[in-house]
C-alpha cells in the first residue's frame, strides 16, 4: 500500500484492517460515490435510508389516525383532513416502503452475495432503479403532504376520478413512476438469478430468500404493467373524461378494480414472499439446523407467486361482479392457504429439536410465524363468500392485513436487519436492546391490532373518523397498544444508529450461519469475493438434518 | 470488408456468452411487460364490446381503415429492413447494416407520420370525444368509449415507436464508428427485439381496433 | 456491389425476405376480410390470420426457434399471462 493510500482511509478504521483490502463502505468516501455507485451493496443502502425516511413519514400518520380514533365523534380532525391522513399512511406504507422494502434492501445487497456473483446483471439499471424510485416516491410525498389525497391507497373510480376534490392526479403520477423502478429491479433480479449463479451454484443449492426473491421478481414483471395501465387510464378519466370507468357514460368502475387487483393482490405477495425467505434463513440458523423439506418450501414460493395471480376477485365479492366469478375466486383463494401452510409447517419442523438459540432474529422470526397463521387464517374468513358479506370494508379486514404486513413483513424486515446488520456495516448491534425492541414491538402489535378483529366482527367500517360510543374501549386500547408499538420502533433505529459508529466489530460470519453470504468478510470487499466461490454443499448445510419421510 | 464480430466483456461477467445471454433475457423480461401493458388496454376493448356491442361496431367503423392497413404494411416493411440490419451485423458488414438501420428508422417515421395524418382525419371529422368541441357520434354515448381506448391505444404505441425510433438514431450513430460490431454487435441484436415487438404488438392493435369490430 | 457480395446478400437476406412475403400476404388476407364482411363471425378467421402473423414475427424475426428453452419459457410467459388476465376477468363479465 501506497503512502498516499493511507492517508485518505478512515481514520476510524483500526491499524489492524489497514493492511487488507478494503471493503465496500470504506473504498470510496466522495458523496459521488455513493450516488454515482454501480455496486449493489451501496445501493441496497441508499434504498434502506430513503425507505426507511418513508416509513417515519407513514408511521405518523399512523399515529394520527389512532389518535384521531381515542374519541368516537371524530373532534380531533375533520373528515377532510382524516381522510387525507389515511390515505397518506396506505399509499407511503403501501408503495414506497413495503413494496420496495425487502426486495430493494436486503434482495439488492444479498441475492448477489447469497449466489456468488460479482454484482447484479445490470448494474448501472439497478442505480437508475433508484433514481426512478426517488423521483415517483419524492413526488408523490409532497403532493400527499403538501396538498393531501382523500382516495385511500386504492385509488377506486368514480371517487378518484369524478367526486374527489384533491391532487389525485399527481399522486397517481408518483405511484406510476414507482411502478417503473419495480419492473427495472425485478428484471434485474431475474436475470441475475438465472445467469449470475458461481460455479455449483444450481438451483436447489440455492438460499430460500433467493427463492422467493425470484418469485417476487417475477411478480413484479407479470404485475406492475397491468396497474400501470389502470393508473393510466385513471389520469385519462380525471383529465380527458374519457368514460371506461364512468357509469353515466356507459362504462364500468369495476373494470378498474379488476385491473387494479389483477397487480395489487398479487402486491401483497410482493411484499410477504422475501419476508417468507427471511424468516426461513432466520429459522435454520438460529436452529442451527437444516431447512425441513427445503424442495417444498422452494416449489412453494413459485407456487404461491402463481396462484396470487388467480385470486384477485375476491376484493370484489360485494362490489357487483358475477356470482360465478365470486364462486371461482373464493374457490381459488381457499388454494392459497395450502403454499402457506406448507412454509409455516416446514418452519415449525425446522425449529423442532434444532439447538435453538432466541437472539434477537429468532425472536423476530418466531412472532413472525405465530402472527402469519393467525393474518393467514382470517384471511380464510374472507375469503368465504357469505362471512365476507358480513365482515367486507370493516376493521376486521384492516386487521387482518395488517397481521400479514407488520405482523408479517415488517418483523420479517426487522429480523432480517438484525441478522445482516453485521454483514451490512461490519459491527454487531447491543443484544439486550435487541430483544426489549423485538418484544415491546411485539406486544404493542398485538394491543394494537387484535381488538380490530373484534371491532370489525362487530360492525364497525374501516375508513369512517367517527364511531358509535360503545367502540370506544377497544379503540383506546387499540390506540394505547400502537404507543407501545411506537416505542418499540424507536428501540432498532435509535441502537442501529448508535452501533454504526460504537458497535462491536463483527467477525465474518458471527452466527456460525451457513451460506455463501458468510464466507467473505463483513462488510464485504467491492467485488464480494477474493476469488470466485466454488459450490459443492447443499444449501443450510447444518450439523443437525431435518428428519424427512419420503 | 467484413470486420470481426463480438462483444467485449464487462467487469462483472464471466464469459461472452453469459453477457450475451443475459442481455437477451433481460429484454425479454421487458418485452414481457410491455406486452401485459397493452393487454390491459385490449382487455377494456374486449370488456367495451361484450357491453355495448352495438356501439363498438359504429365507433370502429368510422376509424381510417385503410390508413391503418397501410401503417401496418410499412411496419412489416421496417420489421424486414431490422432483420436485414441484424443478419448483416452477425456476417460483419458494417455498411449494408447502417444502410438497414436507417431504412427502418424511415419506415417508423413514416408510419408515424401516417398516424399523425389519421389523428388529423379524425379530428377534421369530429371524431375526437374527449375534446370539448362537437362528437359526431354523441347520440351514442358508449361509442365513445371505444373510440378513447382508440386513441389511448394508438397514443401509446406511437409513444414506443417514438422511443424507438430515437434510440434507432443514437444506436445507428454509434454503429457508424470503426470497431462498434468488434465490441458491440449485441446491441444490435437486442434492439432488434425490441424492434419486432413494437411491430407485434401494431399487428395486434391493428385487427383489435380497425378489423374485428367491424 | 461486386458479385460475390450480391450473392451473400441474397442468401442471408432469404428467411426475411419470405418472412415479409408471408406477413403481407397474411395482412392481404385480414383486410380483404375486414373490406368485404363476406360472412357472419368473419372475426373467427379474422382472429385466426392475425394469431398466424404474431407467431411468424415471434418464431422466425425473434428467432424463437433458435433460442435456448429459457427464452422460449419467457417469450410465452407473458402470453400465458394474458389467458390468466383475460380468463379470469371473463368469469365476471361472460357472466353478469
Amino acid at each position: 500500500m501506497s503512502p498516499s493510500d493511507a492517508v485518505m482511509r478512515d481514520p476510524g478504521t483500526p491499524q489492524a484492517t489497514m493492511g487488507r483490502p478494503s471493503d465496500y463502505l470504506h473504498a470510496q468516501h466522495t458523496l459521488r460515490s455513493w450516488f454515482f455507485t454501480t455496486d449493489h451493496k451501496r445501493i441496497a443502502l441508499l434504498y434502506l435510508a430513503s425507505i426507511t425516511v418513508f416509513f417515519v413519514f407513514g408511521a405518523i400518520a399512523a399515529g394520527l389516525i389512532r389518535l384521531c380514533l381515542v374519541v368516537p365523534n371524530g373532534q380531533i380532525f375533520t373528515n377532510d383532513t382524516y381522510n387525507k391522513i389515511f390515505t397518506m399512511h396506505g399509499v407511503i406504507m403501501v408503495w414506497f416502503f413495503l413494496i420496495p422494502s425487502i426486495p430493494s434492501t436486503f434482495g439488492n445487497f444479498l441475492l448477489p452475495l447469497m449466489i456468488g456473483a460479482k454484482d447484479v446483471a445490470f448494474p448501472r439499471l439497478n442505480l437508475l432503479s433508484w433514481y426512478v424510485f426517488m423521483t415517483g416516491a419524492l413526488f408523490t410525498m409532497a403532493t400527499l403532504v403538501i396538498g393531501g389525497v382523500d382516495t385511500g391507497w386504492t385509488f377506486y373510480a368514480p371517487f378518484s376520478t369524478t367526486y374527489s376534490n384533491t391532487y389525485v392526479i399527481p399522486a397517481l403520477l408518483g405511484v406510476i413512476v414507482v411502478g417503473f423502478s419495480s419492473i427495472l429491479t425485478g428484471l434485474n433480479f431475474v436475470v441475475t438469478v438465472h445467469m449470475m449463479r458461481c460455479p455449483g451454484m444450481t438451483w436447489f443449492r440455492m438460499p430460500i430468500f433467493i427463492w422467493t426473491l425470484y418469485a417476487t421478481s417475477l411478480i413484479f414483471l407479470l404485475g406492475t404493467p397491468v396497474i400501470t395501465l389502470a393508473l393510466i387510464l385513471l389520469v385519462m378519466e380525471r383529465a380527458f373524461h374519457i368514460g371506461v370507468f364512468d357509469p353515466r357514460l356507459g362504462g364500468d368502475p369495476v373494470l378498474f378494480e379488476h385491473l387494479f387487483w389483477f397487480y395489487s393482490h398479487p402486491a401483497v405477495y410482493i411484499m410477504v414472499l422475501p419476508g417468507m425467505g427471511v424468516i426461513t434463513e432466520l429459522v435454520a440458523a438460529f436452529a442451527q439446523k437444516r431447512v425441513f423439506g427445503y424442495r417444498f418450501v422452494a416449489y412453494a414460493s413459485i407456487g404461491l407467486a402463481s396462484i396470487t395471480f388467480l385470486v384477485w376477485g375476491h376484493h370484489m365479492f360485494v362490489n357487483g361482479q358475477s356470482q360465478l366469478a365470486s364462486t371461482v375466486f373464493s374457490f381459488l383463494s381457499f388454494a392459497v392457504a395450502v403454499p402457506s401452510a406448507v412454509k409455516v409447517y416446514n418452519w415449525t419442523a425446522t425449529i423442532h429439536k434444532g439447538n435453538i438459540r432466541l437472539d434477537t432474529p429468532m425472536l423476530y422470526a418466531m412472532g413472525y410465524i405465530g402472527l402469519f397463521v393467525l393474518g393467514g387464517l382470517t384471511g380464510l374468513f374472507l375469503a368465504t363468500l357469505a362471512v365476507d358479506a358480513h365482515l367486507h370494508d370493516t376493521y376486521f379486514v384492516v386487521a387482518h392485513f395488517h397481521y400479514i404486513m407488520v405482523g408479517g413483513t415488517m418483523l420479517a424486515f426487522l429480523g432480517g436487519l438484525h441478522y445482516w446488520w453485521p454483514k451490512f456495516t461490519g459491527r454487531m448491534y447491543p443484544e439486550a436492546f435487541g430483544r426489549v425492541g423485538a418484544f415491546l414491538i411485539f406486544v404493542g402489535f398485538n394491543v394494537t391490532f387484535f381488538p380490530q378483529f373484534i371491532l370489525g366482527y362487530l360492525g364497525m367500517p374501516r375508513r369512517y373518523h367517527d364511531y358509535p360510543p360503545e367502540f370506544q374501549l377497544l379503540n383506546i386500547l387499540s390506540s394505547a397498544g400502537s404507543t407501545i408499538l411506537a416505542v418499540g420502533y424507536f428501540f432498532p433505529m435509535i441502537y442501529l444508529t448508535w452501533s454504526l459508529w460504537f458497535g462491536k466489530r463483527a467477525p465474518a460470519n458471527p452466527w456460525q450461519a451457513r451460506g455463501l453470504e458468510w464466507t467473505t468478510s463483513s462488510p464485504p470487499p467491492p467485488h464480494n469475493f477474493a476469488v470466485t466461490p466454488r459450490v459443492d454443499f447443499d444449501p443450510y448445510d447444518y450439523a443437525i438434518k431435518a428428519r424427512e419421510v419420503g | 470488408m467484413a470486420e470481426p464480430v463480438g462483444i467485449m466483456l464487462a467487469e462483472h461477467f464471466s464469459t461472452v456468452t453469459q453477457q450475451r445471454q443475459a442481455a437477451k433475457l433481460g429484454l425479454w423480461a421487458w418485452l414481457i411487460t410491455e406486452l401485459l401493458l397493452f393487454a390491459g388496454l385490449f382487455l377494456c376493448a374486449l370488456i367495451i364490446r361484450i357491453q355495448h356491442p352495438a356501439s363498438v361496431t359504429l365507433a370502429a367503423t368510422h376509424l381510417k381503415f385503410w390508413i391503418g392497413a397501410a401503417n401496418t404494411a410499412v411496419l412489416i416493411c421496417s420489421s424486414f429492413t431490422m432483420s436485414g440490419a441484424i443478419v448483416l451485423s452477425r456476417i460483419g458488414w458494417r455498411a449494408g447494416m447502417l444502410r438497414f438501420m436507417l431504412a427502418t428508422a424511415a419506415l417508423g417515421t413514416l408510419f408515424l407520420l401516417l398516424k399523425g395524418f389519421e389523428y388529423y382525419q379524425d379530428y377534421v371529422e369530429h371524431m375526437v370525444p374527449f375534446l370539448s368541441g362537437p362528437y359526431v357520434l354523441a347520440h351514442d354515448q358508449a361509442s365513445r368509449l371505444f373510440v378513447d381506448v382508440y386513441f389511448i391505444t394508438t397514443a401509446l404505441h406511437g409513444v414506443h415507436l417514438i422511443t424507438g425510433v430515437s434510440i434507432l438514431l443514437v444506436l445507428t450513430w454509434q454503429a457508424s464508428r470503426p470497431h462498434f460490431l468488434t465490441r458491440h454487435q449485441n446491441r444490435i441484436e437486442v434492439y432488434g427485439l425490441y424492434w419486432h415487438f413494437i411491430d407485434l404488438i401494431w399487428m395486434i392493435v391493428f385487427p383489435v381496433l380497425y378489423v374485428l369490430n367491424r | 456491389m461486386a458479385r460475390g457480395d450480391l450473392r451473400v446478400l441474397l442468401r442471408v437476406l432469404r428467411v426475411p425476405a419470405l418472412t415479409l412475403a408471408a406477413l403481407l400476404a397474411l395482412l392481404a388476407i385480414n383486410v380483404a376480410l375486414g373490406a368485404t364482411l363476406p360472412f357472419r363471425n368473419v372475426w373467427i378467421v379474422e382472429a385466426g390470420v392475425t394469431a398466424c402473423m404474431v407467431a411468424i414475427v415471434l418464431l422466425v424475426s425473434m428467432d424463437i426457434l433458435e433460442e435456448t428453452p429459457l427464452i422460449r419459457l419467457f417469450s410465452s410467459i407473458g402470453f400465458f399471462w394474458l389467458l390468466i388476465m383475460f380468463g379470469m376477468t371473463l368469469t365476471d363479465y361472460a357472466y353478469r
